[in-house]
């Protein structure tokens, strides 16, 4: 299966003798050439790579970093987030999801070796900003909404939830095609042997985090994505967070505390939600946690997303911009809102939003979502600084050019 | 993929052909054929036997729940159609499949906790001094032979979804369920796929007669029941019985499933190849002798210092 590399020993006793332990039967150094670092998390770090034997393309390699006790480094057991992770995308297939090429164990440590995307959506918005803010296109947003909603309905066909969708989890290859990234929080809903909630306590960078999750449910269901990819739709269009709140810490008994400020500003936009609209609103274990908020001007109006959505995607016609978002028109707030529904059972599923008549009316959805732009997106960063992915002893700082919106809070006192 | 059996890699990479098994284990064993000659092992089913029974022993104080225990012994199975038995010690082995496999179906323990009930169930076959790292080396070994392909599909699933159509009683649920079980100790779940497995365990539960306590009981008959099976399923039609005549009539519910097996495309030669598979691997069973299957393990974990 792998290109030999013939190892000093019997080739078979690779196992678990006193005297060998575990080999590899292929060098990550051996089969990829480092061509630069991209970025680095809790997890590990990510390089840039190309093939040493001919293989097409460009890879990008994510390392998890082992666990150290002390000096010596130790197999400490592979948590179970990145076993998730391995486990999933090697069972993973399809054209809106980053492809998987081999995952390498070596030396402690697990690499995964990832098709290479020049782009994500928090580079995409962010290019946006600058030098001052200009709308992503109309087609752009169309059909990298179309691709993500693709990407998501084949996770959710396979029992799959991906419980982390953000702008930095969404990759843009060069080609146009959205691919969604970092499995590292999915798993599998089919049949948990555990409440969902047993497992990881809190999921979901805080700004995508669904109405639900901050209420305390315990039952995770697809729709906890589906609102995480209207939040993406809104930051699509307005190149910000809609819902940017701060998160409340984990107090030091370890409970979950209600996170206030972010559904207050869910509450901004959306209004409060309201028990005949979402009839097991009343069930949730922070219900009355919602009295305390503060309703915007008219509790009984309800929502003023309509009123966000307008003047959000006319903004920019003012100034006559050719590329106005204003050509989205009513079928874009339609899809929104059925997004960034307040009952989860009644939000849009993947399925229903792909049938939506957002995606039939107007332009034909491109799946190149940069067919017809003109201008170019920059490259993604690769520094220079650490191109030996072998060294396992560098400190995970972060170096990316891109903020990185996995800490808001950082980002807010910035 | 997860939900999907059909473009799942359990089925485009781990069902074989028997003979393809068999090729597999030949080459295993003529890789170093002294190392084979010099440590006798038993037949394949009485190790599966045995390492079935250390993987309940260390699942029951563990609390591991039955799926991820089944989990855990494909795992296993796996494992050993990629690598010589005689290089790894089995005790290792097992314990980083249900240390895995516990992540994998979402109800994790502490590596500690593994290791430490490892040292305390196996006492002097497993015995290291950092017992921990070695269990996450070998997860490392068991993960990269079985190329990271962790999701397994299970009969369980098919059964839960068919017991209804068949009416069947809890008695032959928990019959066809308990017979589910036992075909980890077989090959079938490297031949079959997990529909299959179920509509075997189904319709040998409905042929053996609902009062017996147990396969084990019934297991003194295993050629009756493969007759009577072949015959139930013979009456749709769809093959000749050998030897016993039809028409010995079948109960209802095994007319139904016959005749829905004749409806659908299911291969019900796929099906007889089971049940005369677990037949017989039943009937090996009550040859299986533990001691000796234990002392045989134990002399080349002990001779090639495999518990170091």
């Amino acid at each position: 299966m792998f290109p030999g590399r013939r190892p000093p020993f019997h080739p078979a006793d690779r196992g678990l003798g006193p005297n060998v332990g575990y080999q590899s039967k292929v060098r990550v150094i051996d089969r990829y050439k480092v061509i630069g670092f991209i970025s680095s998390g809790t997890y590990g770090r990510v390089y840039k790579a190309v093939g040493r034997h001919g293989q097409v393309g460009e890879f990008a390699i994510k390392k998890f970093k082992p666990d150290k006790e002390g000096e010596q480094i130790q197999y400490t057991g592979i948590s179970q987030s990145a076993v998730r992770e391995m486990a999933l995308c090697s069972e993973l297939s399809h054209p809106n999801i980053i492809k998987l090429i081999e995952i390498i164990l070596e030396d402690k440590c697990i690499f995964m070796v990832f098709e290479y995307a020049e782009h994500d959506l928090l580079q995409i918005i962010h290019h946006h900003t600058q030098p001052t803010r200009h709308p992503i296109p109309p087609s752009t947003v169309k059909s990298i909404m179309f691709q993500l909603l693709n990407g998501c309905q084949y996770l959710h066909a396979n029992w799959v939830l991906h419980r982390d969708l953000k702008p930095a989890n969404i990759m843009v290859t060069s080609g146009g095609e959205v691919k969604i990234g970092d499995l590292g929080l999915a798993r599998l809903f089919n049949k948990p042997l555990h409440s969902l909630f047993s497992g990881d306590k809190v999921v979901v960078t805080i700004w995508y985090r669904a109405p639900e999750l901050l209420l305390g449910s315990r039952h995770y269901t697809p729709a906890i994505d589906m609102w995480a990819v209207g939040c993406i739709f809104a930051e699509l269009l307005s190149l910000r967070p809609i819902f940017k709140g701060e998160e409340a810490k984990m107090d030091s008994k370890k409970t979950v505390p209600f996170q206030r400020n972010q559904m207050q500003k869910i509450v901004d936009i959306m209004g409060l939600p309201a028990k005949e609209k979402w009839p097991h609103l009343v069930n949730m274990p922070e219900y009355s946690q919602l009295s305390t908020l503060s309703a915007s001007t008219h509790p009984k109006s309800g929502s003023n997303l309509e009123k966000w959505y307008y003047s959000t995607i006319n903004s920019h016609s003012a100034t006559s911009n050719p590329s106005s978002n204003a050509s989205l028109g009513a079928e874009g707030y339609k899809l929104l809102s059925g997004l960034l529904e307040y009952d989860p059972e009644r939000r849009l599923t993947a399925q229903q939003a792909l049938q939506h008549p957002f995606f039939s009316t107007g332009d034909k959805v491109s799946s190149n979502c940069f067919e017809g732009v003109k201008m170019e997106y920059p490259h993604r960063r690769v520094s220079q600084d650490d191109n030996d992915i072998r060294t396992s002893s560098l400190p995970g700082t972060k170096r990316s050019g891109l903020p990185d919106d996995s800490r808001p809070v950082k980002r807010l006192k910035e | 993929m997860a939900a999907n059996y059909w473009e799942s890699t359990q089925r485009r990479h781990w069902q074989f052909t028997r003979q393809q098994l068999e090729d597999l284990r030949k080459k295993l064993e003529d890789e170093d054929q002294n190392l084979v000659q010099m440590y006798p092992l038993p037949q394949v089913r009485h190790l599966s036997i045995y390492f079935n029974q250390q993987v309940s022993r260390i699942g029951k104080r563990l609390g591991v729940r039955q799926q991820a225990m089944a989990t855990a012994q494909l795992y296993i199975r796996r494992f050993y159609s990629k690598v010589e038995i005689r290089r790894t010690n089995p005790y290792l082995v097992i314990a980083t499949a249900v240390y895995l496999a516990c992540k994998m179906e979402e109800c994790p323990h502490h590596i500690r906790l593994v290791a430490s009930e490892g040292r305390t169930l196996w006492p002097g076959m497993y015995f290291f001094s950092n017992d921990t790292s070695k269990l996450g080396e070998c997860e490392f070994f068991l993960i990269s032979e079985m190329s990271s392909q962790m999701i397994v599909h299970h009969p369980y699933r098919s059964l839960t979804s068919l017991q209804g159509l068949f009416s069947l009683t809890q008695e032959e649920s928990a019959l066809a369920w308990s017979i589910i079980n036992d075909h980890y100790m077989t090959d079938l779940p490297l031949l079959f796929a997990p529909h299959i497995i179920a509509i075997m365990a189904i319709l040998l539960s409905l042929v053996l007669r609902p009062n017996t306590t147990g396969i084990q009981s019934a297991s003194g008959s295993a050629g009756t029941i493969a007759n009577a099976a072949q015959t139930a399923l013979g009456s749709a039609g769809q093959f000749k019985p050998t030897g016993e005549k039809q028409g010995s009539t079948p109960r209802t519910k095994v007319q139904k499933l016959a005749n829905w097996l004749v409806e659908s495309s299911i291969d019900i030669e796929a099906i007889v190849d089971c049940i005369q598979e677990i037949i017989s691997f039943y009937e090996v069973q009550e040859q299986y002798n533990e001691k000796l299957t234990r002392e045989q393990i134990n002399r080349f974990v002990k001779a090639r210092g495999l518990d170091k």
